[in-house]
């Protein structure tokens, strides 16, 4: 039924529910293939003082027929869905979002550093706040237990635990708790459950929790030792995610009509458009996109069909600049400015800008604030997302293992001033190493993509394969240790014309070399100490096919993590350095 | 472009919902008058609870521990109260360690409720109850002054309002603070210095309401011990005009200073209302609109925030703005000279005279 219905699908209506903004974007057929056509926009209206998320996606649709002069919008039914004989509506509309609160979740476990963290990690593929833990190591009662479950009232309660065949009777025990704790809240407060446990606790699961709480079941997110497996529960989580909102949020259901239920967490779209990139692409090179909104961060990759999903729901440069000053101290983020500003007007401006997070920096002051906000949100998200990306985990660390392309998506790269300050944001804050493109998802539509792949894949290729993502530049970034100064890789540029030329590179530099746009270039790499680029370990030399970005191709010698200058002075001057250099050839 | 509406309006009609996440006992009736102390719902909020195993404690199977119950969900207990036995040689009991009432019995398990904090639900303003929300609370609704901020210290208060002085525009300093302020609700233009909240403190001030506060200063506004509103933002900027003369207006006016901790998607805004039952019925205030020429407007980011200004047009397209940033930009005339360019998202519109 679905598959027919999609079949005959021609245009589409991706809407995105942000925290701060409402997006509506349209595709449709042009001489034979599907484009991305506008986007209109307006304020959220999910929450105070309207909380009715439909009217901002009302306007936001107004928008968008202002600027297609199609018409999409009936005061009688709505959304035109689906389209008319005379062009009017839509035959698809999908929604995603991330507006609302944070759904709060109690990780339940057996075991802390097991499946505790397994139950942690997939509370991240979604917007939510971790208000509680309990496992078999914390030495609560079970009256302990109830009591801090009837205290904090959790939306959603993760249950993990006991590989298949394991464990069973410990687990058991924690599950009379919150069997008991749930059965003493009212129904419409009591919280979801998702038990990704021992599969052979199922059935008993079902008996004992199907008829209290709302229980989802998902296959085993730890089904052996030291094995994470958690894709499966995260579209559990996804559907749950959904049902919370539509309790929560005003007008949703309106949207769940307009959609046919085609709604999903902007997270959870995210990460199926990188995963369906990687699939569709080079799966071994992976993909890495990041997503920097006014709340939340979200770092999704997938590299050989791993899918690795990442919320950071305070982590935004809008109404979550706070949960960045709650995680790194304001030199953090000062260190990042090439510019001079006394803490208070730094603390000032974030504080003002969670009051009113859709404006705009209007002076140069306030957009270098955002920026080094930006860049210090990506840099706390990408070191606690880098060690999963690692296929070998013994060779996990902080740093992102090599990844090509990483898309940038998020207002504040898409509406920058310049191509340069997006990249700048992109490079410092993720510190990509070995060879990689950063590219700009300039129209904003990377969840919007993954929500229309599900029902419609041949418009998502065809619309990337029509340059929606921006090239901003190749980056080559060794890694390793040396004095500044020291020559660490001979780089020799061979153009399509037979033209080379020879490049040394030393430690601590950032170097542009001048590829035009759109300019295929084979590069020669030659690392000298033992740094790597990427080509295979540690002094090992490679070639390298480069498309030159909007920027050219960059190598990026600064080390890896950057390091700043203890004196403020010389470091800031060295931030205005570096954002010049990749100016260069802007 | 729909711009949000800042709530700012020297007289309105105010409906609120004052409702507990948890169900509890409405203590208000229809068309009853509150004042902002009074009590509207009242609830367990945070009950204790205490499991025992029965068939552990008397060393029976679960079955066998049903049947030695003596108790079933609904019965209150006192401390000492057998709960289930005698058995056994010895005609070994379980007794109640504390009083309580029992909520779950059976499977030799008996689970109950061991105390609880009652919390009290305030009206937060003068007002009528119009309508009851069963278990839950009531809707009061108003007409009066009402004054929305960006920030509150999660406090709340009711009493007498007194401006430090006749415009609030300039910095609260300690110099200024004095017993003649005791028992009253201040408004100042900003604070810069932490000495401010504890010799507030020490007066005792019932509130303080602010222009702008340093954001340095929010931990000490956090530490406070009343409620603090800050209505315009953070830094040293004075009070909006619209807001300052509505408060230096409604001098030794009674005002209810609910100053939430702001969330926009649980719809806590710290607010302060001055009710005013006696003056006509207006509407409910218009909470979005879209932006157009004529429309009054407050500037919430540049340095003219937080200016109140009028757009004199919409600019067509796109203009570049100092930050190098492209985007759309309306004209807006603040004061009798001067105009400006203002990026719409920068720009909320203000209702009132």
């Amino acid at each position: 039924m679905e598959a027919t219905t999609l079949a005959i699908a021609k245009s589409v209506i991706a809407v995105d529910i942000g925290s701060t903004i409402s997006r509506a974007s349209f595709f449709d057929v042009v001489s034979g293939k599907y484009r991305f056509l506008a986007t209109g926009s307006a304020p959220t209206t999910a929450g105070a003082p309207l909380f009715d998320a439909t009217e901002g996606v009302w306007r936001a649709l107004e928008q968008l027929q202002h600027i297609t002069g199609r018409t999409f919008l009936s005061e009688k039914d709505g959304v035109i869905i689906p389209s008319t004989q005379d062009n009017q509506g839509a035959d698809v509309m999908v929604a995603t979002m991330s507006a609302g609160n944070p759904i709060s979740v109690v990780a339940v476990g057996l075991l802390d550093n097991v499946s505790l963290r397994t139950a942690q990690h997939l509370a991240q593929t979604t917007y939510s706040e971790l208000i509680a833990e309990i496992s078999l190591n914390d030495l609560r009662t079970s009256s302990d237990r109830i009591n801090l479950l009837t205290r904090k009232r959790p939306d959603l309660i993760i249950i993990s635990g006991g590989t298949n065949n394991g464990a069973s009777q410990s687990l058991l025990t924690i599950l009379e708790s919150i069997g008991l704790s749930s059965f003493l809240l009212n129904e419409s407060q009591r919280p979801h459950i998702l038990f990704a446990g021992n599969e052979e606790l199922q059935e008993e699961v079902k008996t004992g929790l199907g008829k209290i709480c709302n229980l989802r079941i998902a296959s085993n997110i730890q089904p052996v030792l030291g094995a994470e497996a958690i894709y499966p529960a995260q579209k559990e989580i996804n559907e749950i995610y959904k049902e919370i909102r539509t309790k929560q949020a005003g007008g949703l259901r309106e949207v769940l009509n307009w959609t046919d239920g085609n709604v999903s967490s902007t997270a959870s779209a995210t990460g199926r458009m990188i995963r369906f990139l990687s699939e569709k692409y080079e799966p071994e090179k992976g993909v890495l996109g990041v997503d920097i909104g006014s709340q939340a961060t979200i770092l999704a990759g997938a590299i050989s069909g791993k899918e690795t999903l990442r919320v950071f729901p305070s982590l935004g440069v809008g109404s979550g600049c706070l949960g960045i000053l709650e995680k790194s101290s304001l030199d953090e983020i000062k260190r990042w400015l090439p510019i001079d500003l006394p803490d208070k007007d730094v603390l000032d401006y974030i504080y003002n800008k969670t009051a009113y997070p859709a404006s705009l920096p209007t002076e140069r002051e306030s957009l270098e604030i955002e920026s080094a906000l930006a860049k210090q949100a990506l840099r706390i998200a990408a070191k606690n997302t880098a060690p999963s990306l690692y296929r070998n985990k013994s060779t996990a660390s902080s740093l992102l293992p090599p990844i090509e392309p990483i898309i940038g998506s998020g207002r504040i790269l898409t509406k920058a001033p310049t191509r340069a300050f997006s990249f700048s944001i992109l490079l410092d804050g993720l510190q990509p190493t070995g060879v990689t493109t950063l590219a700009l998802d300039q129209n904003g539509l990377l969840s919007g993509l993954g929500a229309i792949s599900l029902i419609n894949p041949l418009l998502t290729v065809q619309v990337i394969e029509s340059s929606t993502f921006l090239n901003l530049g190749t980056i080559i970034a060794p890694t390793g240790y040396a004095r500044p100064g020291t020559p660490i890789l001979r780089v020799r540029i061979s153009r399509e014309d037979g033209r080379t030329f020879t490049r040394e590179i030393k430690y601590g530099s950032l170097t542009v070399l001048p590829v035009d746009i759109g300019e295929k270039v084979s590069l020669h790499l030659r690392p000298l100490h033992r740094f790597d680029v990427g080509m295979g370990g540690p002094g090992k030399s490679g070639k390298v096919n480069a498309v030159g970005g909007s920027l050219g191709i960059i190598i990026d010698a600064r080390g890896r993590p950057l390091r700043f200058l203890q004196d403020p002075e010389k470091n800031r001057n060295r931030n205005d350095a570096w954002i010049r250099t990749i100016q260069k050839y802007e | 472009m729909l711009s949000k509406v800042k709530q700012i309006h020297a007289l309105t009609s105010i409906k609120r919902e004052r409702v507990l996440p948890v169900t509890g006992h409405v203590l208000v009736r229809r068309l009853q008058k509150v004042s902002p102390t009074d009590v509207i719902v009242i609830a367990s909020i945070s009950p204790q609870y205490m499991l025992l195993d029965i068939s552990q404690g008397l060393k029976v199977q679960p079955s066998r521990a049903d049947e030695l119950l003596q108790r079933k969900a609904g019965d209150e207990l006192s401390k000492g109260d057998v709960i289930a036995g005698p058995v056994g040689l010895f005609q070994r009991v379980i007794r109640a360690p504390k009083a309580g009432i029992v909520r779950i019995a059976g499977e030799g398990k008996v689970l109950y409720e061991i105390g609880s904090s009652p919390f009290e639900l305030h009206a937060g303003m003068d007002g009528t109850v119009t309508n009851i929300i069963p278990e839950r609370g009531a809707i009061i609704e108003s007409r009066g002054a009402l004054i929305q901020g960006v920030w509150g210290n999660g406090k709340v208060t009711y009493g007498v309002l007194q401006p430090v002085s006749n415009d609030l525009l300039q910095e609260l300093v300690p110099e200024q603070l004095n017993i003649s302020f005791r028992g009253t609700i201040l408004t100042a233009g900003y604070c810069n210095n932490p000495e401010v909240f504890e010799l507030a403190g020490n007066i005792p001030i019932r509130g303080l309401i602010l222009g702008s506060l340093s954001s340095e200063l929010i931990p000490a506004a956090m530490a406070a011990n009343f409620p603090i509103m800050v209505v315009d933002g953070f830094g040293s900027t004075p009070m909006n005009n619209a807001a300052e003369n509505i408060l230096v207006a409604n001098k030794d006016k009674n005002v209810a200073l609910n100053a939430h901790i702001y969330n926009q998607f649980m719809g806590n805004i710290p607010e302060a209302i001055i009710s005013n039952p006696t003056q006509p019925e207006t509407d409910i205030p218009i909470e979005s609109e879209t932006l157009k020429a004529g429309k009054k407007v407050i500037i919430t980011n540049s340095t003219y925030a937080p200016q109140i200004g009028t757009v004199d047009r919409i600019n067509p397209g796109k203009q570049t703005v100092s930050s190098g940033i492209e985007t759309q930009t309306a004209e807006v005339s603040i004061g009798a000279d001067q105009k400006t360019n203002i990026p719409l998202n920068n720009l909320e519109i203000i209702n009132t005279k």
